[in-house]
């Protein structure tokens, strides 16, 4: 059971997590039917569709006015709120043992790693991103694009 | 933007299941993924390969409530308005069903479904029973199911069963009340259907668990089971 761990990291807030759960539930109820289980596996599917319904929640503007305002200094970026959940580098190095794309991770440079790490984990922007690592815009897209590509190229081996 | 190009529509797909594609641009890929099968394709491939990332997240239960919402949710009506946040109001215990849904979305793809979908939700998903096993550390193993009124076990493995040379991976009812019974012979391979003795309302009716252990044969009546190396809820889906 691996849908309620993904609303929660990306939403960091319990109830709003509580809330996507139900609503990815209902909505593998109502689609169970668009499931394709010769393309995807189970679980992945399931995931998937928490995640989505997660990063909706998190994107939608009454949440964002409601919890961390990226225009504000202080607020800066939401992973500089202070708490005592994983980083997500720690988390990427924990999949990186278990998994079969440990090798291709290693593969990515520091920074396109950092990248796609707060981006799976956390559910940053672009624009998020740029500004949680202090870099344009345009370097942190090529960061992400670079670090996919990568990861696509050593995986398909 | 000519969308067709695979090369431009894998670099989408990937940013998409990444989460970095936002705003507008992930509304548009969204309804592109409805009608461009390469689209949907990559997505499907990127899924596959990000995925897999979320299984290290530190595990968290959701509490009860939700089970409960989510019951009362499938019992709206699609379309009406949706009350908000009154789900912890709720106080009908039933958290089984909605479980099932989880557990059994994956597995009802294999059963037969009925040719013509009918209005009601729910007969999207066929009467069924409905288990999944999982291993000593708690990772979904094996998902099994059978229509209430079939004798038929569809059986799906999620990992490999590898019983030791010259056993075989034998299934178990275990029953609320009473003696452990064989169910069949799993298999080897990723699918099986097994042939019960009776259909599934008879012979699952009371039974809540399920469960695998390795054995020299199949075990004659009245033998008791070894140790489970699978064991989980089975649930009824209707």
């Amino acid at each position: 059971m691996r849908l309620f761990p993904v609303a929660l990291r990306i939403l960091n807030q319990r109830e709003l997590a509580e809330e996507v759960l139900q609503e990815s539930f209902v909505s593998i109820w109502r689609h169970a039917s668009s499931y394709n289980p010769v393309l995807s596996q189970p679980l992945t599917w399931l995931t998937n569709i928490a995640r989505n319904r997660a990063l909706d929640a998190l994107r939608s503007t009454q949440y964002r006015s409601g919890m961390v305002s990226l225009d504000d200094e202080s607020g800066a970026v939401a992973l500089e709120v202070a708490d005592d959940r994983p980083e997500p580098l720690e988390l990427l190095n924990q999949a990186e043992d278990r998994l079969r794309l440990s090798e291709c991770l290693k593969g990515l440079e520091p920074q396109q790693r950092r990248s796609v790490a707060l981006a799976f984990y956390d559910g940053l922007t672009h624009a998020e991103l740029a500004q949680a690592l202090d870099a344009p815009l345009g370097t942190v897209k090529a960061w992400v694009r670079r670090g996919l590509e990568k990861l696509k190229r050593c995986m398909e081996k | 933007m000519n969308y067709e190009r695979a090369d431009l529509l894998d670099k989408l797909a990937a940013e998409y299941v990444l989460g970095t594609l936002a705003g507008p641009a992930r509304r548009r890929f969204e309804r592109l993924m409805r009608t461009s099968p390469g689209a949907a394709k990559a997505v499907v491939v990127w899924q596959r390969r990000l995925i897999p990332l979320a299984r290290s997240l530190p595990d968290a239960m959701p509490p009860e409530r939700v089970w409960r919402g989510i019951e009362r949710r499938l019992d709206e009506p699609m379309h009406a308005a949706r009350p908000r946040r009154r789900w912890w109001d709720v106080l009908l215990p039933v958290a089984t069903l909605a479980l099932g849904v989880l557990l059994g979305v994956a597995l009802m793809q294999q059963l037969p479904r009925p040719p013509v979908p009918s209005p009601v939700e729910r007969s999207i998903l066929p009467e069924s029973y409905v288990g999944v096993l999982t291993d000593a550390s708690g990772q979904a193993a094996l998902l099994a199911g059978s229509r209430r009124h079939g004798k038929e076990l569809f059986v799906k493995m999620l990992k490999p069963l590898d019983p030791p040379s010259g056993q075989v991976a034998v299934l178990w009812a275990l029953p609320a009340k009473g003696a452990p019974f064989v169910l069949g012979v799993v298999p080897a391979g990723k699918k099986a259907t097994l042939t019960m003795a009776d259909t599934s309302e008879r012979l699952l009716s009371q039974v809540s668990r399920l469960a695998v252990s390795f054995e020299a044969g199949m075990p004659g009546p009245g033998v008791s089971p070894g140790q489970f190396v699978l064991q989980g809820h089975c649930v009824k889906l209707w």
